[in-house]
């Protein structure tokens, strides 16, 4: 409280002492290397927040002082920076710097640095980048592969998403574990929300009413990546210290487009193309032999099988491709947007209008998203700057049934077991043969049942910023930001009285369906006090602030079980009906709250040496203690060694930077991990109460995870080829997790305990390169390499298994603190056989390396660019193999390739050598966990596309200067995919997003390849 | 104007933060907004609490009976658990898997479940007894009664984890973890299963001491399920019927036949009369997961086709308890035509223990203790009512226990007894199916939390 008063009185005493000073007026063109006049070129004045930007001609225009220095930056060009005298014009080229060495990032919650001066490597992506190639659905989705240190994996291939984004390794283990999303300067929600499809009533795969198993979409998906101007990826604690207790698991900052001073552009464009499963798993290739239906190990016994088969008709039945009818869908996808931008000095303005809506592979799926963005700038006087960013968006996804399982619902469990001779399509009445081996008829469930989720959100951006101070060497910002995400998302899963899985499932009802709603409030306020002085060759820039998060929402649903005949989706309609409503707030409906204050120094001498320190006070209602602040300093050095005056080799050598940095983040508990609260239990219409087997922890302190970063930069030939390349220690104490007690006592666990610490170490490279450069070609190329490991190096609890890690001898994550001086992987597989009681260790879900290469050339009008990605000995734990055995399908069923035949001979089994199919399937003989931790490695076409600018000369005559630029393309996302994985693409999580218990494959919806025609036009 | 607008905004930006500094810096202590907290149902509860808590322990108690029987049911091979989407329920149980995992089951695969709830059932009925001991809204024998009812649901808890966990025994009890009456340290293992059976047995004698002392009536309600068994006499005899299935265990002959004579055992009386778990489809109550469609292929319950190929011609337990299906199931390499029905909606209640077990309770003690007369009786008792003729057999001892076990194999399939019957006689080895690839499991592996908790805190 002292502190905040501090803060205000001194911030009364600036504005009082400010003053104001004579401008006159400054005009000029800016161009390129080859005299093409520069669109969007900002332009600064130095010491100042007064700026302009360049129109469509390159032209620009701004009030300044005299003797001022005005700044031009535009991103992929060096900046520039000239004392203008007392001229009145001023034109300027702009180099290309293919390093982007200029653009500049973020160090504070309201300061900024050069890239050519920070300390960490922070991963910048553009728009062209992101975007410019294809058109990913997401934008997770459009990270993956382009940020070296980052591991992000699809959960399924259902569309609208769902991805799991790892920022160097695992800092936290409790929760999610995502990154924090920053949408200028909105904290944004990106919570996985239960939707009730994995439980009971519909797949079981969690036999509970809570849905932990529904792998929904992560609410990021909510975000246009085509508003996105840029993304900035801080991915440790010491590039992120500033962001306090929310940092834990890196964060991603992104930056949407904002409008530009001069013409008025209007942009339209349309993408049309198809989805179609870019990897199947070939279930219907094996051919059905009497042999394999003698021999398999079937759900229904052999004998039956044989009746089944002989009734199809035998040899002479049909054989269908259920696996094609299925997924074989080629789903249509549509994009369409519309944006208007520009401006004049004074108010400039950027609104886009998107309509999204692509079909799945499978019937009745697909992701739709209508999203309005408007961003105004308006500067209210030469000294005050105000932004607002609005955005609704309205997005659904339908999803079906896949994945784990215990009904017999899940399609990719229904088609593994379905033999392709047993007829399974719907009958003339329309209803559907029973399907005597998992009960369910795979059709029905594609047809009738349903798995929707709808999303209407509102985001709102707003900044006022003062410029209280502006002399030439001394500037004093103050600025004001907040934020507000709403969002509300109505959930349903949905299954008709007359599914066929009621019969076995025993549920004592037929028909179900849940409607959830979801309701989440996150807010932000923060003010910031920015000093920027400059002495001599020194340049100190202080930040002094305070920053408020909240959070609050509800979260509830009402299924009704037991439906009449019909399509009303209303549980009111049912027999009977079932809730839940889960309130998120504190005492008095008042909102979770985080308050943090911030104060930081960056100090530069000449571009040579730049160094910061910085701190951060954080406190929590989500803490134990809600009023103790917990501290997390910062301080990094860079230094510029070829901006030294000894440097002589400048001409080959252009830029090479030494840089280190350290930095702290932390994580709180989750909401309602501190209570331990009595079970509500009934028995006989009776209300009744009992202690919790789960309990809390009242005394939870944050996770605090320290990093040390050190890299070097190098830029050769006037920076055409850079090499950035990084190593980093992430020391994460006393992570937080369920402690597990001896289940003798008769409770569980205690949750957010701190258990132990964790290591994360890492090597990030990347090298670009401008490979050909002339007039008429141009070819750039990107090369990143990383790797990450995380060891456990300390356990204050008992070893234990990650809950929900796996399936038990298919493979499970184990944290075990170190023993003789080893450390061992929380997210190594470890199973059968157990030696002494001790499991086996295997791969691990983390990959040894990833390798990814951006590549653009341009020759005269053509633009070609591919993104391909190798992740190497990443492994899954994966049912696949094991369900298509057991159902028959697996292409080499009938091979007899030997397996585990000196196991089988040595248990004086007479069948040594026998059917792939039965030699390999769980229980059998010789059989291990090694069977199912697989290699996953792949190598894939994330992104490819080629596109074509037509020549102005080609339009003008039909559409004079109306039409400034046509652009036509063809672009690819997810190609191809090489992998020796069994089942569908290797990119697949059952349990969502854990940084534990991540990579468990039970045949997920199939990944899909996405194919686009654009169309972009400006007028 | 518009210098005043501006300077208003540079003045309100100044001295907003001052003015909300309070409330802006404000972050409050949680407290659990959905749930009741513990505290205030543990020390000195009202009435109302009490009978809350009650309730709460009827109802938990429930939990790990399917856990337990179907575990116990596929080990004794009565029934298989035949889950089309995991076949460990029908591999690892059955031991197919057994040489991976050293000679059991996955210490932390999915046959765990019974152990917590068990265990949690032991620490509810604790904190009933923690509660209405600080209740001063309770009279002394109401108090006593309250801490009978809990002790009796505690032994039937004890024993249960202890007949899965055989060799491996249970805790002794626990003692507080870091802070006063959490409770959470557990105590050292008992020595072996007799001094489980001690435990278990000291615990039903001390809640039928609480009992005696219990006056008329407990100062809470029960489900409809107990109905007869609501006052501290009549739950005393549920009390000893427990008492007498663990002096059976213990082979202690003489204190069963005491037990089982005190207990609810009526040799003329409707053999389906004993307590029961009710069951019903509604907001935070359980349905009885052992129910099931005919000819479902989700996850059926289907016989071992031994049990219908071993029964007696006639035998009305087959038809009662038993169907057959339309199609063969395959359970891994064993086929069943045979599915069970014991239960004809998921809201038929479940037996606790009832006249049919004292009475086969009675015979075994009476034929163990040289009463064969009594014993064949009591087998007769038995035998009628599941239409089949007067026992014929040899009146020897042995030969009436190999009948009475038969009979307990019929009249309690799939309740939880075949495999700890075939286990104190001795005959595991005689079960189907219990040679290489498969094996039967003399218990239940422990749980590795439990494992490896020992290995952190080893205990002297």
């Amino acid at each position: 409280m002292r502190k905040i008063l501090a803060l205000c009185v001194l911030l009364s005493l600036t504005l009082m002492g400010s003053a104001w000073a004579q401008t006159r007026s400054l005009t000029g063109k800016v161009t390129d290397g080859t005299g093409t006049p520069l669109p969007g070129v900002s332009i600064i004045v130095k010491g100042t927040t007064q700026g302009a930007t360049t129109d469509a001609d390159g032209i620009y225009k701004l009030s300044v002082d005299a003797n001022a220095r005005v700044g031009f930056s535009a991103i992929g060009f060096v900046s520039q920076e000239v004392a203008i005298g007392n001229r009145s014009t001023l034109d300027v080229t702009l180099q290309d710097d293919s390093r982007q060495l200029e653009e500049v990032i973020v160090t504070g919650l309201a300061t900024s640095v050069k890239r050519s001066n920070a300390a960490n490597a922070v991963t910048s992506i553009g728009a062209a980048q992101l975007t410019g190639v294809t058109k990913p659905q997401t934008v997770d989705g459009a990270l993956n592969g382009k940020v070296p240190g980052v591991q992000i994996t699809a959960n399924s291939g259902a569309p609208g998403g769902g991805f799991s984004v790892k920022l160097r390794g695992i800092s936290s283990v409790t929760q999610a574990s995502e990154p924090l999303y920053i949408i200028d300067g909105v904290y944004i929600d990106n919570s996985q929300f239960n939707t009730g499809a994995g439980t009971t009533s519909f797949n079981k795969a969690a036999n509970q009413t809570a849905g932990t198993q529904d792998q929904a979409t992560n609410r990021i998906a909510d975000i246009n990546p085509e508003d996105i101007e840029n993304i900035e990826v801080l991915k440790g604690p010491s590039a992120a210290a500033i962001y306090g207790t929310r940092a834990n698991a890196g964060v991603i900052i992104i930056t949407t487009k904002r409008g530009k001073t001069g013409r008025t552009t209007v942009n339209f464009g349309q993408d049309i193309g198809y989805a179609e499963v870019n990897k199947y798993a070939d279930l219907a290739s094996s051919p059905w032999t009497l042999d394999k239906i003698n021999n398999g190990v079937f759900l229904v016994d052999n004998a039956t099988m044989l009746s089944l088969y002989n009734a199809a008709g035998g040899d002479k039945a049909p054989r269908y491709n259920y696996e094609k009818e299925i997924y074989g869908q080629k789903g249509l996808l549509r994009n369409t947007k519309l944006n208007i931008s520009g401006g004049t000095d004074k108010l400039r303005f950027y609104v886009n209008g998107s309509v999204l809506s692509e079909d799945g592979v499978q019937k009745y799926t697909g992701f739709k998203r209508n999203s309005l963005r408007a961003n105004i700038d308006a500067k209210l006087s030469d000294r005050i700057d105000l932004s607002v960013g609005s955005n609704f968006v309205n997005s659904s996804s339908s999803r079906s049934f896949s994945g784990n399982d215990n009904n017999g619902v899940s399609l990719g469990y229904n088609l593994a077991y379905l033999p392709p001779w047993l007829e399974q399509h719907q009958n003339a009445d329309g209803t559907y043969p029973a399907n005597p081996i998992t009960g369910q008829n795979l059709f029905q469930v594609v047809d009738k049942m349903r798995n929707t989720e709808t999303t209407n959100r509102f985001i709102q951006s707003a900044s006022l910023k003062f410029a209280l101070i502006r002399q030439t060497n001394h500037q004093l910002n103050l600025s004001l930001q907040g934020g507000v995400d709403y969002l509300n998302s109505q959930a349903q899963a949905y299954a008709p009285r007359d599914m066929q899985y009621f019969v076995g499932a025993g549920l004592g009802y037929f028909g179900a369906v849940r409607n959830t709603t979801n309701q989440a409030l996150n807010t932000n306020v923060q003010a910031f006090l920015v000093d920027n002085l400059t002495i001599k060759n020194f340049n100190f820039t202080t930040s002094l602030g305070a920053v408020r998060l909240t959070n609050s929402g509800v979260q509830s649903y009402i299924e009704g079980r037991g439906l009449k005949p019909g399509d009303v989706k209303n549980p009111n309609t049912a027999d009977t009906r079932v809730t839940d409503t889960y309130l998120v707030e504190a005492p008095g409906g008042r909102a979770v709250a985080d308050v943090g204050f911030v104060g930081q120094e960056e100090l530069n001498w000449k571009d040579r040496v730049i160094a910061t320190a910085g701190v951060r006070f954080d406190k929590s209602s989500l803490n134990g203690n809600p009023q103790k602040f917990y501290t997390f300093p910062k301080a990094s050095l860079a230094v510029n060694v070829a901006n030294f005056d000894f440097w002589t080799i400048k001409n080959t050598v252009s830029a090479f930077k030494l840089r280190t940095a350290y930095g702290q983040t932390g994580r709180s508990a989750g909401f309602g991990n501190t209570f331990s609260s009595l079970s509500n239990l009934v028995i006989d219409g009776k209300s009744g109460v009992a202690v919790p087997t789960v309990l809390g922890n009242a005394a939870t302190e944050p996770e605090i995870a320290s990093e040390i970063e050190a890299g070097v930069d190098v830029g050769f030939l006037n920076n055409r080829v850079t090499l950035e390349a990084t190593y980093y220690n992430k020391q994460v104490k006393n992570f937080l997790y369920n402690y597990q007690l001896a289940p003798s006592v008769g409770a569980s666990t205690i949750t957010a305990f701190p258990v132990g610490d964790l290591k994360n170490q890492g090597l990030e490279l990347s090298l670009t390169a401008q490979v050909v450069k002339s007039t008429g070609l141009n070819w750039t190329s990107t090369i990143n390499y990383w790797l990450n490991r995380t060891v456990v190096t300390r356990l204050s609890v008992p070893n234990f298994t990650v809950p929900s890690s796996g399936f038990g001898g298919f493979g499970t994550n184990q944290i075990l603190g170190p023993s003789n001086g080893t450390y061992f992987s929380p997210t190594a597989w470890y199973g059968t056989p157990y030696v002494n009681g001790q499991p086996t260790a295997y791969g691990n879900f983390q990959p040894k390396f990833n390798l990814s290469t951006y590549n653009t050339v341009t020759f005269k009008n053509f633009t070609f660019s591919f993104l391909l990605h190798w992740s190497y000995k990443n492994y899954n734990s994966t049912l696949n193999q094991e369900l298509m055995d057991e159902g028959g399908t697996s292409p080499d069923w009938l091979n007899k390739d030997n397996l585990y035949q000196a196991e089988r001979a040595k248990a004086g089994l007479a069948d040594a050598s026998t059917f792939n199919g039965v030699a390999r399937i769980y229980g059998s003989t010789g059989v291990t966990t090694k069977q199912y931790i697989q290699d996953a490695s792949y190598v894939k076409l994330r992104e490819v596309s080629l596109y074509y600018t037509v020549p102005k000369a080609a339009f003008s005559k039909v559409f004079g200067n109306v039409v400034q630029n046509i652009k036509v393309g063809v672009s690819g996302n997810n190609v191809f995919v090489f992998s020796k994985y069994v089942g569908y693409d290797p990119e697949a999580s059952q349990f969502g997003n854990r940084p534990i218990g991540a990579g468990v494959d039970l045949l997920s919806f199939p990944q899909s390849r996405r194919m686009f025609f654009h169309l972009n036009l400006t007028f | 104007m518009k210098r005043t607008l501006i300077h208003t905004l540079l003045v309100g930006a100044a001295l907003s933060p001052v003015l909300l500094a309070c409330s802006v810096t404000q972050t409050d202590q949680l407290i659990d907004p959905n749930n009741l907290s513990v505290t205030s149902f543990i020390n000195n509860p009202t009435k109302d609490q009490v009978g809350l808590l009650a309730i709460g322990l009827q109802a938990a108690m429930r939990n790990g009976y399917q856990d337990m029987v179907q575990s116990a049911g596929a080990i004794g091979r009565e029934v298989i658990y035949s889950a089309s989407t995991d076949n460990r329920y029908f591999t690892e149980i059955l031991g197919t898997a057994a040489d991976a995992f050293g000679g059991a089951t996955d210490p932390n695969g999915i046959f765990n479940g019974y152990y917590l709830s068990f265990s949690s059932t032991r620490r509810r009925a604790e904190s009933l007894i923690t509660a209405t001991q600080s209740a001063a809204a309770l009279s002394t024998a109401e108090k006593s009664a309250s801490k009978g009812f809990a002790r009796t649901v505690q032994g039937w808890a004890m024993l249960n984890l202890l007949n899965m966990q055989y060799a491996n025994g249970i805790r002794t009890g626990y003692s507080d973890l870091s802070s006063p009456g959490d409770q959470l340290k557990p105590m050292k293992f008992v020595t072996d299963y007799n001094a489980g059976l001690d435990l278990v047995i000291a615990t039903l004698n001390d809640g039928a001491t609480a009992l005696d002392a219990g006056g008329t009536a407990f100062p809470f309600t029960f489900a409809s399920g107990w109905t007869g068994f609501t006052t501290p006499t009549t739950m005393k005899q549920v009390n000893r019927a427990f008492a007498a299935r663990a002096y059976m265990y213990k082979k202690d002959w003489a204190n069963m036949n005491t037990a089982v004579s005190q207990s609810f055992l009526n040799p003329t009386g409707s053999l389906a009369i004993g307590p029961k778990f009710d069951f019903a489809n509604a907001q935070n109550d359980l349905t009885n997961g052992l129910f099931q469609n005919p000819d479902g292929n989700g996850a059926p319950l289907v016989l071992f086709e031994d049990v219908i190929t071993s029964a007696e011609p006639g035998d009305l337990r087959i038809a009662n308890k038993t169907r057959k299906r339309t199609t063969a199931r395959s359970s891994g390499s064993i086929v069943s035509n045979y599915e069970l029905k014991l239960y004809s909606a998921n809201s038929s209640p479940i037996d606790i223990i009832r006249n049919e077990e004292l009475v086969l309770m009675s015979a075994e003690a009476k034929a163990q203790t040289g009463d064969l007369a009594g014993a064949t009786a009591a087998v007769n008792i038995i035998r009628k009512s599941a239409g089949l003729a007067a026992y014929s057999g040899a009146a020897t001892k042995d030969a009436l226990i190999t009948e009475i076990l038969k009979q307990r194999r019929y009249s309690l399939l799939f309740e939880g007894h075949r495999w700890f019957d075939a286990r104190r006689y001795g005959l595991l080895g005689t079960l189907p199916n219990s040679t290489t690839p498969y094996k039967v499991f003399e218990s239940m592996v422990r749980p590795n939390a439990e494992t490896q908790w020992e290995l952190a805190n080893p205990l002297q």
